[in-house]
Parts: C-alpha cells; sequence; structure tokens
C-alpha cells in the first residue's frame, strides 16, 4: 500500500474531478462501444435484404439475376454472423460481472431465440399453403415485427431511449412495407431498417462519448 | 464545513466505491476485473476492500464458478447510500446551496 492512499483528495473539486474520472473509465470499459449493439445487425439488414430485394422484386420481376437459393442464406449467413458479433461483444464487455444485469441479459437473450422459435414454428405450418411472394413476405414481415416489439421491450428493461424508439421505427417500417406489398417490403426494409439500425448505433455512441 | 465521511474520503477508497456504484444495483464484479478496472495490485485491493466491508459498505462473496474459487464483490445498499450522500456533500461544497454569510 503507498502511503498517498489513504490522502484524501486535496479539496471538493478534485474529489468530484475523481469521481467523474472512474465513473467515465468505468463505463467505457464495461461498454466498449455501443455501435456493436447496432451496427452488425444494420449492415446484415441493408445488404441482406437489399439483395433479396434485386433478386425477388416486386410484381414477380427479377432485377438482379442470381441463383434463388443466394438472397435468403445470405440473409442469414449475415445475420448469424451479426448475432456472433453481437454476443461476443456483450458477453466480453460483462465478463466478470455477475448479478442482475446478467440475469436480465440472459433472459432477454431467451427471449429472442425463443420467439424466433415459435415464430418459425408456426410460419413454417402454413408457408406451403401460400403463394410464395406472400410466404416470403410472411417470413419477414413476422420477424421484422418481432425484432421491433423486442427492441421495444429491451428499451423498457433498461431504460434506453434508442432502443425503444428504434424498436417503434422498425414496427412502423415493417407496417409500411407490408402495406407496400411483396417485394417493396424488402426494400423499405433494407433501406429505412437497416438505416435506421446504422444511425441508432451512432447515436448511441455519441451519447456515449 | 460538512463532515466528509472519512472511509470514502481516501482517494484509493473512493476509486474503488465509484466503480462499485457505476455498476448496476444488485451486480457483483469478480475480484480480477475489479482490480483491472482500477488497476491496483491485488494487496492494495484487498485491504481498502475490507475497511469497506468493515464499514458495512461492501459485501465480499466467495463462491465457486464451476470448480474456480471466485471472489465477488458488490456495493451494500448502504454502502450506496454513503457514496450518494459523500457526493451531495462534495457538490454542497462545491455549490453552496444558500449563501447565508462568508467569512
Amino acid at each position: 500500500m503507498t502511503p498517498d492512499d489513504e490522502a484524501a483528495p486535496l479539496d471538493a473539486a478534485e474529489a468530484m474531478r475523481l469521481i467523474r474520472e472512474q465513473q467515465a473509465s468505468t463505463v467505457q470499459r464495461l461498454e466498449p462501444d455501443p455501435r456493436v449493439h447496432y451496427w452488425p445487425w444494420g449492415f446484415a439488414w441493408l445488404i441482406g435484404f437489399g439483395v433479396y430485394f434485386l433478386r425477388f422484386s416486386p410484381d414477380g420481376r427479377t432485377l438482379v439475376d442470381m441463383p434463388a437459393w443466394l438472397p435468403l442464406t445470405l440473409l442469414f449467413v449475415l445475420l448469424a454472423a451479426a448475432a456472433v458479433v453481437f454476443g461476443v461483444g456483450s458477453a466480453r464487455a460483462y465478463r466478470h460481472v455477475a448479478g442482475e444485469s446478467a440475469q436480465r441479459g440472459r433472459w432477454y437473450g431467451t427471449a429472442w431465440g425463443l420467439g424466433f422459435f415459435s415464430l418459425s414454428v408456426v410460419i413454417g405450418r402454413v408457408t406451403d399453403s401460400l403463394p410464395p411472394d406472400l410466404a416470403g413476405l410472411l417470413w419477414s414481415a413476422l420477424s421484422v415485427g418481432l425484432t421491433g416489439a423486442l427492441h421495444m421491450a429491451g428499451g423498457a428493461i433498461w431504460l434506453d431511449r434508442t432502443l425503444f424508439r428504434l424498436g417503434v421505427w422498425l414496427t412502423a417500417v415493417n407496417i409500411v412495407g407490408v402495406i407496400a406489398g411483396p417485394g417493396w417490403h424488402a426494400l423499405v426494409v433494407s433501406v429505412a431498417g437497416g438505416g435506421g439500425l446504422l444511425v441508432a448505433g451512432a447515436l448511441a455512441r455519441r451519447r456515449h462519448g | 464545513m460538512t463532515e466528509l465521511d472519512p472511509v470514502i474520503h481516501a482517494q484509493a477508497r473512493l476509486r474503488v466505491v465509484v466503480t462499485l456504484a457505476t455498476l448496476a444495483d444488485g451486480d457483483r464484479i469478480t475480484f480480477p476485473r475489479l482490480q483491472e478496472l482500477l488497476t491496483m495490485t491485488a494487496g492494495n485491493l484487498s485491504v481498502h476492500l475490507r475497511k469497506l466491508e468493515d464499514a458495512g459498505y461492501v459485501e465480499i462473496d466467495k463462491t465457486h464458478r464451476g470448480r474456480t474459487p471466485t471472489t465477488l464483490v458488490r456495493l451494500s445498499r448502504r454502502g450506496r447510500r454513503a457514496f450518494e450522500e459523500y457526493t451531495e456533500n462534495i457538490r454542497a461544497l462545491l455549490d453552496p446551496p444558500a449563501p447565508r454569510e462568508t467569512r
């Protein structure tokens, strides 16, 4: 123990500066960069749904010719990659912290997993009875809808305004896309949804400092 | 002058308390991670944690994570309140609420 450890801060201003500095450095190191929560998903949506739109364009057309399996495969690979980046990023920041935050994170992650599992069971059951364009719309519209709702729930859990507003935005974008119809939905989700995720990441970054 | 809590009003312990208070209420952190966040030696941190524990400001649990023994540290409710009071007192010193009379 060094002798000046026991020393009191020189004065009140010094103590305040010490408090601020230590708070900032702790926050910085526990949550390295909020963009890691948003940008992987943003790029996955922008590219994934964008390519989907180019292949399965409105009115059954094809703007860019490519194998029919490619767009969805690409989308799933990008989403999986985003999930890995997101998971590793949060786990690393919160390593060695136990308690209520970890519990919230685990339950929230479970809600995502179970939510998407139940959704895929339901759609898988009815998808064969639908024309291909409507089946595609059902898959993406329900997925984006659930994502929007879970973002709002996340905002409520962590009292995070950016996250809640993003959920509202994604929900609105999804509704507009569905009304516009098959094909258009992918374009709207790619540009407005993916773009919304990127903007939310930039906003969270700015607030984080 | 307002009396400042002597347990918290020491540079090293103030940093420990601030770090623990920054965690969400109810969260516990492992000893090595806390050490890393504070860049203190293990011995040094132990000494300060013991003083904080004696004051009832910090709760230290020795448990097992799988097979490895783990020490988890958290700010007690009392510790959090003491830190809030300390911060308020510091604020009051910096910005006196009612300028009654000056010395």
